[in-house]
This record gives C-alpha cells, sequence and structure tokens, in this order.
C-alpha cells in the first residue's frame, strides 16, 4: 500500500480465494464473509450478486467498477452506510 | 493488455461486455470450481446417515430443483434463436452448458441417495406451480418474446434458484452443500446477465415496462411460493424463508418492474 500528496490510496491485489473468473482477475474479486466483514476503502459490494470487488485504488465516488462475477458495469455512490454500486445498463 | 498492466476496472466498457458474454471467459470461470469435482463434489465426501424421513425431504427437495433446471435449460437453449446479438447468442450457449451440468448433478444426486427411477421421481413430486411456470416460460420462447421470456428465466427463476440454493446450503448435507455452491457460482453470472440485458434495453424503450409488469404479476408468485414450500419442507426457519424474495425484489426494483 502507498499514499503520496493529494493521490489516491493505492493497493497490492493480492488473491484472495476467489474462484468464479479467470485466474488473472482473481485479485479483483472475494467473498463477503459474514455480517461482520467490513470493507475497505478499495472495495465496494456488488448488489446483484453480493461479492466484493476490488479496486487497485481507493474509491472514490463517480469511480466505475466492473463485477465480472455477474457482467456488471457499477457506479460507486454515497450511501447511508459507505459507498454503494449503482448499477449502470450500458 | 498482459496481466502485469491489466488494470481490470479501466477496459471499456464495450471490451469487458464483449469478454464476458465470450465462451473464453466462461472457460477461465469455471474451471476453478468444476476441476476435480465429477458430478458436482469431491468424491471423499462421506454420505451422511440420513432418516427416511429426512431422505424424502431432501429428495422432494431435489426433484423441484430439478424441474427449474430442466425449464432452465430448455429456455436458455430457446432463447439462442431469438436472441438479438452475437454476444447475448453465445452467452446464452454457455449458460444451456451450465443448466445441462446442474440438471445432470441434480439428477445424480438423486441416484446417490437411492432413487432408483430419478426422472419418474421428478415427474411424481414436481409441484403443479413449477409445471405452469414451465408452460408460460416455453411460450414465450416460442412466440420469440424475447424481454418476457428473459424476465422470466434469467430475473426471475434464476434469482429464486439463487436465493433457494444459497438457504438451503446453509443447512444442507456436505455433499448436497457442495453441489449447492457449484451451481450458485454459475447462477451469479446468469442473474446478472438476465438483469444487464434487460436493463439496456429497457433504457432505451420504457414502454417495454409495461407488459414486464403483467409478466411479474402472473409469474413470480409461481416460482416464489414453490420455493419457499420447498425451504419450509426442509425444516429453513420462517425468518429465513421471509428473505427468500428480497434479492429479487431489489432486482425488479432496479430495472423499474416493482
Amino acid at each position: 500500500m502507498s499514499q503520496g500528496p493529494q493521490e489516491r490510496r493505492r493497493y497490492e491485489l493480492d488473491d484472495r480465494g476467489f474462484d468464479e473468473v479467470p485466474p488473472k482477475y482473481r485479485k479483483y474479486y472475494r467473498r463477503l464473509e459474514g455480517s461482520a466483514d467490513t470493507l475497505a476503502p478499495n472495495e465496494l459490494l456488488c448488489p446483484v450478486c453480493k461479492v466484493v470487488i476490488r479496486s487497485a485504488r481507493e474509491l472514490r465516488e463517480g469511480d466505475r467498477v466492473y463485477c465480472m462475477a455477474c457482467l456488471t458495469r457499477l457506479r460507486v455512490a454515497a450511501g447511508t452506510a459507505g459507498y454503494e454500486g449503482v448499477v449502470e445498463y450500458t | 493488455m498482459s496481466e502485469s498492466t491489466l488494470d481490470l476496472h479501466a477496459l471499456p466498457p464495450e471490451i469487458f461486455l464483449e469478454h464476458v458474454h465470450s465462451f473464453e471467459f466462461w472457460l477461465g470461470s469455471v474451471q476453478g470450481y468444476l476441476a476435480g469435482r465429477p458430478y458436482g463434489h469431491h468424491e471423499n465426501l462421506a454420505e451422511p446417515a440420513f432418516d427416511d424421513a429426512e431422505r424424502e425431504r431432501l429428495v422432494t427437495a431435489l426433484c423441484h430443483y430439478c424441474l427449474g433446471e430442466t425449464m432452465a435449460l430448455e429456455g436458455a437453449g430457446g432463447l439462442i434463436r431469438i436472441a438479438p446479438n452475437r454476444p447475448c447468442k453465445i452467452f446464452l450457449a454457455t449458460q444451456t452448458v451450465d443448466e445441462g451440468r446442474h440438471l445432470e448433478v441434480l439428477v445424480h444426486r438423486l441416484s446417490e441417495l437411492g432413487v432408483a427411477d430419478p426422472q419418474r421421481e421428478i415427474e411424481e413430486r414436481a409441484s403443479p406451480a413449477l409445471r405452469r411456470f414451465r408452460e408460460r416460460l416455453l411460450a414465450f420462447v416460442a412466440t420469440g418474446d424475447w424481454e418476457a421470456a428473459l424476465f422470466a428465466q434469467n430475473v426471475i427463476l434464476e434469482a429464486a434458484e439463487f436465493a433457494v440454493f444459497h438457504r438451503h446450503a446453509r443447512s444442507a448435507d456436505p455433499i448436497t452443500r457442495e453441489l449447492l455452491l457449484g451451481i450458485i457460482k454459475d447462477e451469479r453470472r446468469h442473474i446478472g446477465f438476465g438483469e444487464n440485458e434487460l436493463g439496456r434495453r429497457l433504457s432505451h424503450r420504457p414502454e417495454l415496462r409495461q407488459p414486464l409488469f403483467a409478466v411479474r404479476r402472473e409469474l413470480d408468485p409461481l416460482v416464489l411460493d414453490s420455493f419457499a414450500q420447498t425451504l419450509a419442507r426442509l425444516g429453513t426457519p420462517a425468518s429465513e424463508r421471509a428473505e427468500l424474495g428480497r434479492d429479487y425484489l431489489a432486482a425488479v426494483g432496479r430495472l423499474g418492474i416493482a
């Protein structure tokens, strides 16, 4: 993990054992580990299939990420309890 | 793009969509969780000692699932012909393969449980509501109604199966649990495909929502009630059964068909 002035925090993604996408994409996803699981600043929960999406950089409102597990494109939006994923049908 | 320089989330949407609808993507995805699991589970898992009532309940649930997967197999295969473009046709070809595998592993599970004639058991135990759903789904396919057929199959049916299999897997024996969790991994792609494809069409043609309201009113009770009864027979607490339609309702809400 590294962070420079005015820059977003960056993350070194590791394979968390998510086996539902081809190997080279696995580091971008992990399973939600129960109700006590908390998301890191570079993570977003897919509202369609409930997989945790991971980015190599800290997420901000307006970012777009992909859930490969369910073929969905999401926009990062502010929610009541942190960031939420809004499905973009594009 | 090499793996070292890949930033998945920076891909253009059209590149992402083309890739995730492909057979190449499907092959790379399923290898991770199907390899080494003949008929959906590791061979070294021990068969639990069911009493007669437990076995009966499980056989009935599996028969309902088999009917659901049969209609999904017939539906996905039929949808290929009426799909509006090549990526959808190719994705549906992969879904058809998935549904065929689901049916095969569920029938095999019935055999493992000592059911001598699985096809006869499925026909005898299948709920009338699910039979009615099958008739309507196949009618939409036969008349070429892409939106209604896709909504019925990949939103209503797949979402219900996704929820039921999740809840059943929590309390299932180790073999059934592993089999169901493998199916769930396929279902993620199917529900996502249905919602995203419909969402794209509705964003361009919002007038299509009205007929989908009617499809929903007619068909979602057939599937949701049937699977709620299945969970009740399996002893799932009422509080968990009430959650059955939650994800489905969220999906139709995002599509504006709530």
